[in-house]
């Protein structure tokens, strides 16, 4: 049994339907299909993939979604987001780029956005699209280890999924340890050595870009699949 | 030059003033304050005047920043619903007490202070409500500090003085990236780093009623915890004179540790 999960489809449908074509062609016996985020985006498709994911076709899984950031800056414009400003929309694309998203994202599919889950948890595994911070924060392998670390231990997982990136890599800790040493008022100091547990940081990549390239349509960069029991 | 650091008085005036004698007494340099200037106790705006007037920087503290901003933690941030209906209590009292200038002076204190590699917070870098406990995991302790950029983090909010040195520390990190066929693989070295807690003076933990500070020498790494007695029998009396729940006067006489603590001490109201 395998978990397909995936990010990044940006309102791209050609993309999402490439993607499942692949799933299907991989005749992997597919437990769960998680899309990490970033459904929608500025493109008029937005609606359609919002469709499909709600209609998935005889044989096909259903799609478990978490909001990812262009879902969090959708939810800002109609006001009902963490914050009261897009600034980050502005600061990356522009104030005209408000006014896209408004079009592309129709106020009909804002109630389906707003009850998406934040992440999932399940199995060890934590499934999100940035991290438990925020939607915005994208772990890369370049992202300091101490960070990545602390965002696993704040959710008491040992296997990190996320999409925010875009890139797709498997980024495992596989040994670690420290020395520590606390002095109390009362208490003589007290050392130990720390050894840290084998965790892992996956980013799964982005489906919706992929089309920008097609010649990178088919292949699978952005699907990480993993064994359900790691 | 050795410095002295201090957290969490809490209004307690008395508290304040044998601390300052004590510091006197081992030539310091220079003291920071790691905030929660307020709060609990009977006299806030003596003790802002003190630290005023005194010109000791001084960090933003949770219970600094809940009478500026308003108490907008919801119930996660109390063990008990008689703690938050205390807290709650205490915040409406000293919100009330408090001179314009005070809260003047409360809303313009940093987050953080940098000096060297000195790093001066209240709970963590990352929020004034966040503790971090003698035990809280090592390399999560290692990410606050290396996130401060210093190689020495101050802080406080826990009431509980502790030195927590860590060393040693490495991890191995193997990196495969879509497209590339090789395994990568990492060694990263984290550097010598402390962290040290300052207690508290005002509303001490550990067991005794005594104020509790560091005195810490930037040449030597040498850091003193201070235990210092004061007339606390006093400072009990005023908390109950001025109505503030009876219930902090116990537990000021007592040092009791553990008292209102949240069950979760990384968790981070949103609210």
């Amino acid at each position: 049994m395998y978990w397909a999960i995936a990010a990044g489809i940006e309102g791209n449908l050609a993309a999402y339907e490439a993607f499942l074509k692949d799933l299907r062609q991989s005749r992997l016996d597919i437990e769960a299909l998680y899309l990490l985020g970033d459904i929608v985006g500025p493109r008029k498709d937005s609606i359609k993939v919002i469709d499909r994911i709600q209609n998935p076709r005889p044989g096909e899984p259903e799609p478990q979604v978490c909001q990812g950031w262009w879902e969090d800056q959708c939810l800002i414009l109609h006001a009902l987001g963490r914050t009261g400003e897009p600034t980050q929309l502005f600061d990356r694309y522009g104030k005209a780029m408000a006014k896209t998203l408004w079009d592309a994202v129709p106020r009909a599919a804002i109630e389906w956005i707003r009850n998406l889950d934040f992440g999932f948890s399940e199995l060890d595994c934590l499934l999100i699209h940035g991290t438990s911070m925020g939607v915005d924060e994208a772990l890369t392998p370049e992202t300091p280890v101490m960070t990545i670390l602390d965002r696993l231990q704040r959710m008491g997982v040992n296997n990190l999924f996320c999409g925010r990136s875009g890139q797709a890599f498997d980024y495992n800790l596989v040994q670690g340890s420290m020395q520590t040493q606390v002095t109390m008022l009362d208490r003589p100091p007290s050392a130990q050595t720390v050894t840290l547990p084998a965790k892992r940081l996956i980013g799964v990549g982005n489906i919706g870009h992929a089309l920008v390239r097609p010649a990178m349509c088919c292949t699978t960069p952005a699907i990480i699949l993993l064994n359900s029991k790691p | 030059m050795k410095i002295a650091v201090i957290s969490c008085i809490h209004g307690n005036y008395e508290a304040l003033n044998a601390v300052l004698s004590d510091i006197d007494d081992h030539k310091v340099e220079q003291i920071y304050c790691l905030g929660d200037l307020v709060g609990y106790g009977p006299h806030p705006n003596a003790v802002v005047e003190m630290v005023r007037s005194l010109n000791i920087p001084t960090v933003q503290g949770c219970w600094d920043e809940d009478i500026i901003e308003g108490l907008n933690a919801c119930e996660c941030s109390y063990p008990s619903i008689l703690a938050e209906q205390r807290g709650k209590l205490a915040h409406t009292w000293t919100d009330q007490e408090i001179h314009p200038e005070t809260r003047e002076f409360l809303a313009q204190l940093p987050m953080t202070l940098r000096v060297d590699n000195l790093a001066f917070v209240h709970g963590s870098p990352n929020n004034q409500h966040e503790y971090l406990l003698p035990e809280i995991d090592a390399f999560t302790a290692m990410e606050r500090v290396l996130g401060t950029g210093a190689d020495v983090l101050f802080c406080g909010h826990t009431h509980v003085p502790y030195v927590r040195d860590l060393s040693d520390g490495l991890v191995k990190v193997q990196v495969k990236r879509s497209g590339v066929s090789e395994t990568a693989t990492q060694i990263h070295v984290a550097p010598l780093k402390r962290i040290i807690n300052a207690g508290s003076v005002g509303e001490p933990r550990h067991g005794r009623p005594n104020a509790t500070y560091v005195i810490y020498d930037p040449e030597s790494a040498e850091v003193k915890l201070r235990e210092v007695e004061y007339d606390y029998p006093k400072t009990c009396a005023a908390i109950i004179d001025k109505g503030l729940p009876a219930i902090f006067a116990w537990r000021l006489a007592r040092g009791l540790e553990y008292a209102e603590r949240a069950e979760d001490p990384t968790h981070i109201c949103e609210r």
